[in-house]
């Protein structure tokens, strides 16, 4: 009873909970930084600025606005945070899966919102005008990404569960799973359509260029975080952080988790049996998720920053509901049909 | 507790309103005394109901009452009835309860008006009307309370009669809805003469054996009858004008408590008496009537610039998601639209008592003049988001529970089908949900949010009374939220299940034996399953939000997460102040109906259609009426 209590406790603090969210998240963000950088022909920070930058702001002053609901304000930023650790974590990294049975993935796309929440509700509670605005196109674009994201997991739920015989199937542990009997879906090419939404998705879910309206420095300063400093903020970069993991990851879990196949038939290989080989696979697993996590962020978030430039609002929401949606739709159309 | 005894529940149950009805109106001048009459005459109703719970829901028994005695002899049911079964009971039981918090609530919220009395007494008419129409066991005195009903509160809507566009607002509800009693009441007369009874259980083993145009017709006019009642499109723009007219409290029964007899209507109408639910046709049109209505209204309620419109065009599209669910004809696609059925009760009943709180403290519900009220009213501020979450299906709130079932449920039987319609709905209902998400925040941001307009200054936080109300709503948002598999195995499951139990209505009224002998054909019977693909355990959910939020929290306070920001006044300084890039503060509030113009944007030739559409001209309305009562007549004469 209190070995199982330990274990749940490990899983959410430290292991695929907290303090995996908190390196891997900041790791990915320091990546993306420094290709942007690169790609710019600029010489970029340090890959491990996002950390500097975090234990910075912890380090400064917390301005409260006397506006400002002082709770709502301080807890909103650690809601959003426990929200995307807590989603993080029933996300499988292949072969494991710390909570199978307690969300499927129609849960996950609501658990998704519960970041968002968080920064509209802190951010509108100080009642400052750029957090109105901010508020207004986070909004809009957490509405654009919707429609797709719906449409390429229905995809996803139809296909798997066509090819496994029940129908549908909603557990992400069972389409990890699926994948790794038969191959990721990636390869079938029914899928390809949704996993290129999928992949035009993650910069507009995590706020990434060109689909960062609702954050536009450089216009409505910052919209929601314009009251925010110090640790407050610092948790807010960080949720941001997580986030890229959190749809990388389900990216990798939803299209590429034939991947987690290979990774065990190599520790098979190896001839290792027991603990030994569950421990090699979970290593392995969690690196190669990382790798994949790298590549997916440079493809999906930093080659799109790079070269692209702010859209206004009404643009991106017309981009998502008509060309990505588009392409999610080919697929759930094809998957229906049994393709 | 005897059988006996036990048997006339139902009847006291609909009677303790009716009597405290009359009691207020001749000795209501006196304060105490009608206060103390509505409410124990609500409570004693909920509390018979509740009585009922363990015979009805664990036990599965259907109560049946003959007033006066006159049971059924020669095969022919003449007395009038009331039968008690799980459907019966679940609506009863939400009713009953609903209307004892709205009467919490009207005490202090009604404290200032004029002709208290006879609100009290028409408010009690209202309930009671609702409560014989759940109870009833015969057409006749369904349509006798559907004429209670809508008469009260079409009074109640004009209750404020000073008020701007209250007496416009009821004068189109009367109109419209006397449309719909009329069809109700052509569609009963044509069912007996064709039938020759009038008991719902007698006519249950009848009418599908006995299909002919005329019995078609029937159906037509009732189904169309049913659905003004429960303000389905085409028949949504009645509802916001009530809605913006009446008194919260009043606001909550019609959506909470009247729409839901047209929805209870409607199944009685197409599982029982037609039992025509069989045909994919009729549950095409179900599902496809849902659709339309949840979508419609979503974007409507987008459009809208008063608080109490939005969340009137809320109603039906939530109402929209209940009959899509209903009409899916599984055990499990029932149970979920039972279950959102009850939640959009609650959630919608918390969320017109905030906006009443709202009404009440600064006289306006206009989006575009309110602002900031979150610092003057911070506990109605909670109450409304939990019911803003609650109704946009933020996990772990009640309404993500009841809509996943519906996704779930819509799926699966899109699958089973291999209909690809279904999955429209599906997609459709997710959408949706984040739409009524994007109006909530506009709302929260619009009149929470912002900043503080001169003239609220003094605003205060809304009486005890009223917040007492509006506490319970939201408690039970959360707890049927988190409990999701008591709530369907206990009450949404027994009523889904009574549902497809068309025989054991019949014979328990008729006695046993009848519809087996009466029945030509045996009606549908599937076996009733509640399976489903998904997962979602929000217990085990909450429990790990609460450990994450411990620790960070843990780590953030020993961090010293907010040093140095000591909030006092002598302290205060422009670093305190908001941010304004060097301006000069002014009120700026960033609110009102155009908050997602990136939205409306795109949208803008769809909505200019509805603007052009809903031209608020009661004549268009009733032509919406007849063409619709028109196209329902064609429909069912060719498909049923």
């Amino acid at each position: 009873m209190i070995l199982e209590a330990v274990k749940y406790l490990a899983y959410v603090l430290i292991f695929p909970g907290f303090l995996f969210c908190f390196l891997t998240g900041l790791l990915l963000s320091g990546i993306d930084r420094k290709l942007v950088a690169r790609m710019q022909k600029r010489v970029g920070p340090p890959i491990l600025q996002p950390f500097y930058d975090f234990f910075k702001l912890c380090g400064k002053e917390t301005i409260i606005p006397a506006a400002a609901n002082r709770t709502v304000f301080l807890m909103a930023p650690l809601v959003g945070l426990a929200g995307l650790v807590v989603l993080q974590l029933f996300i499988p990294v292949f072969s494991f899966t710390a909570f199978s049975s307690v969300a499927d993935v129609i849960v996950i796309l609501y658990l998704l919102l519960i970041p968002a929440l968080s920064i509209m509700i802190g951010g509108g509670a100080t009642g400052s005008p750029y957090a109105g605005v901010g508020l207004s196109r986070e909004m809009v674009t957490v509405l654009s990404c919707e429609l797709p994201l719906v449409l390429v997991l229905l995809a996803v739920c139809k296909k798997v569960g066509a090819a496994t015989g029940t129908g549908l199937c909603f557990s992400l542990t069972e389409i990890v799973r699926y994948q790794m009997a038969n191959g990721s879906l990636l390869g079938k090419l029914s899928m390809i359509p949704a996993a290129v939404a999928f992949l035009m998705v993650i910069p507009g879910e995590t706020g990434s260029h060109p689909f960062d309206a609702a954050e536009a420095e450089t216009e409505i300063c910052e919209g929601m975080l314009a009251e925010y400093s110090g640790a407050p903020l610092g948790v807010y970069k960080l949720s941001h952080s997580v986030k890229i993991l959190s749809m990388t990851s389900l990216f990798v879990m939803l299209f590429l988790g034939g991947i987690g196949g290979g990774i065990q038939n190599l520790v098979l290989a190896l001839g290792l049996a027991g603990g030994a080989a569950g421990a090699l696979t979970i290593l392995l697993d969690v690196i190669v998720l990382f790798l994949l996590c790298v590549i997916l962020t440079a493809v999906a978030i930093s080659f799109v920053h790079a070269v692209t430039a702010r859209l206004k609002i009404e643009q991106i929401f017309k981009y998502y509901w008509t060309v990505v949606s588009a392409l999610a739709l080919v697929s759930l159309v094809l998957a229906w049909y049994g393709l | 507790m005897n059988m006996l005894s036990l048997q006339h529940f139902p009847i006291y149950s609909i009677m303790v309103l009716f009597l405290g009805a009359f009691l207020i109106v001749i000795f209501g001048q006196n304060k105490v005394f009608r206060h103390t009459v509505a409410l124990l005459a609500t409570f004693a109703s909920f509390f018979f109901m509740a009585m009922l719970f363990k015979p009805v829901m664990l036990e599965g028994q259907t109560i049946a009452y003959w007033l006066g005695n006159r049971v059924p002899a020669g095969g022919y049911a003449i007395g009038i009835a009331l039968e008690v079964d799980a459907l019966s009971l679940f609506f009863g039981l939400l009713v009953s309860c609903v209307v004892f918090v709205a009467c919490i609530y009207s005490i202090q919220y009604m404290s200032h008006d004029d002709n208290v009395p006879q609100y009290y007494t028409l408010f009690l008419m209202l309930a009671g009307g609702v409560m014989g129409l759940v109870l009833s066991g015969d057409l006749f005195n369904m349509f006798i309370m559907v004429e209670i009903l809508t008469f009260a509160a079409v009074a109640l809507t004009a209750f404020r009669n000073t008020a701007n566009g209250a007496l416009e607002a009821a004068f189109k509800y009367l109109v419209v809805g006397c449309i719909g009693s009329t069809c109700i009441l052509a569609g009963t007369i044509v069912l007996y003469a064709q039938v020759h009874t009038l008991n719902l259980a007698q006519m249950s083993a009848l009418i599908p054996g006995n299909l002919s145009s005329a019995t078609k017709l029937a159906f037509a006019l009732l189904f169309i009858g049913f659905c003004t009642k429960a303000f389905l499109v085409p028949f949504h723009p009645l509802a916001a004008d009530a809605h913006g007219a009446a008194p919260a409290s009043i606001s909550v029964l019609i959506s909470g408590v009247l729409t839901k007899s047209g929805i209870y209507g409607l199944i009685r109408l197409s599982y029982f008496l037609f039992q025509s639910m069989a045909l994919g046709t009729m549950q095409f049109w179900l599902v496809f009537l849902g659709s339309v209505s949840m979508f419609v209204c979503v974007t409507m309620a987008l459009a809208q610039h008063d608080f109490k419109r939005l969340l009137a065009f809320h109603s039906i599209s939530q109402i929209g998601y209940v009959l899509a669910s209903v009409g899916l004809c599984t055990a499990f696609g029932i149970s979920a639209g039972l279950y959102h059925a009850m939640n959009h009760t609650l959630f919608k009943g918390l969320l017109f008592l905030a906006a009443g709180a709202v009404l009440h403290e600064t006289g306006t519900t206009d989006l575009g003049k309110l602002g900031g009220l979150s610092k003057k009213m911070p506990h109605t501020t909670v109450l409304f988001l939990v019911g803003a979450f609650s109704i946009s299906g933020i996990p772990p709130f009640n309404g993500f529970a009841s809509k996943w079932m519906i996704y779930q449920a819509t799926y699966q039987r899109a699958v089973e089908t291999g209909n690809i319609g279904f999955l429209l709905v599906t997609i459709c209902a997710l959408v949706t949900s984040t739409l009524t998400l994007a109006s909530f925040v506009k709302v929260t941001q619009s009149v929470f949010f912002g900043q503080l307009p001169k003239e609220y200054e003094n605003v205060k936080e809304v009486p005890f009374g009223m917040r007492l109300a509006m506490g319970i709503l939201a408690a039970m948002c959360l707890v049927t939220g988190l409990l999701p598999n008591m709530v369907t195995r206990y009450l949404t499951e027994p009523a889904a299940r009574a549902v497809f139990s068309v025989v054991d209505y019949i014979n328990n009224m008729m006695g046993s034996g009848y519809a087996q002998s009466a029945m030509a054909a045996q009606p549908l019977n599937p076996d009733v399953s509640f399976a489903s693909a998904g997962v979602w355990s929000p217990v085990s959910w909450l429990c790990l939000l609460m450990i994450a939020l411990l620790a960070v929290t843990i780590v953030a306070i020993a961090g010293k997460y907010d040093r140095v920001s000591i909030k006092t006044p002598e302290n205060r300084s422009g670093k305190y102040d908001l941010f304004y890039g060097g301006e000069e503060t002014v009120y700026s509030q960033v609110g009102g109906d155009d908050l997602f113009w990136g939205f409306k944007h795109n949208w803008r030739h769809y909505f200019s259609f509805m603007h052009e559409l809903h031209s608020g001209v009661v004549n268009d309305y009733a032509l919406w009426a007849v063409v619709a009562l028109a196209l329902a007549i064609v429909y069912a004469l060719i498909v049923l």
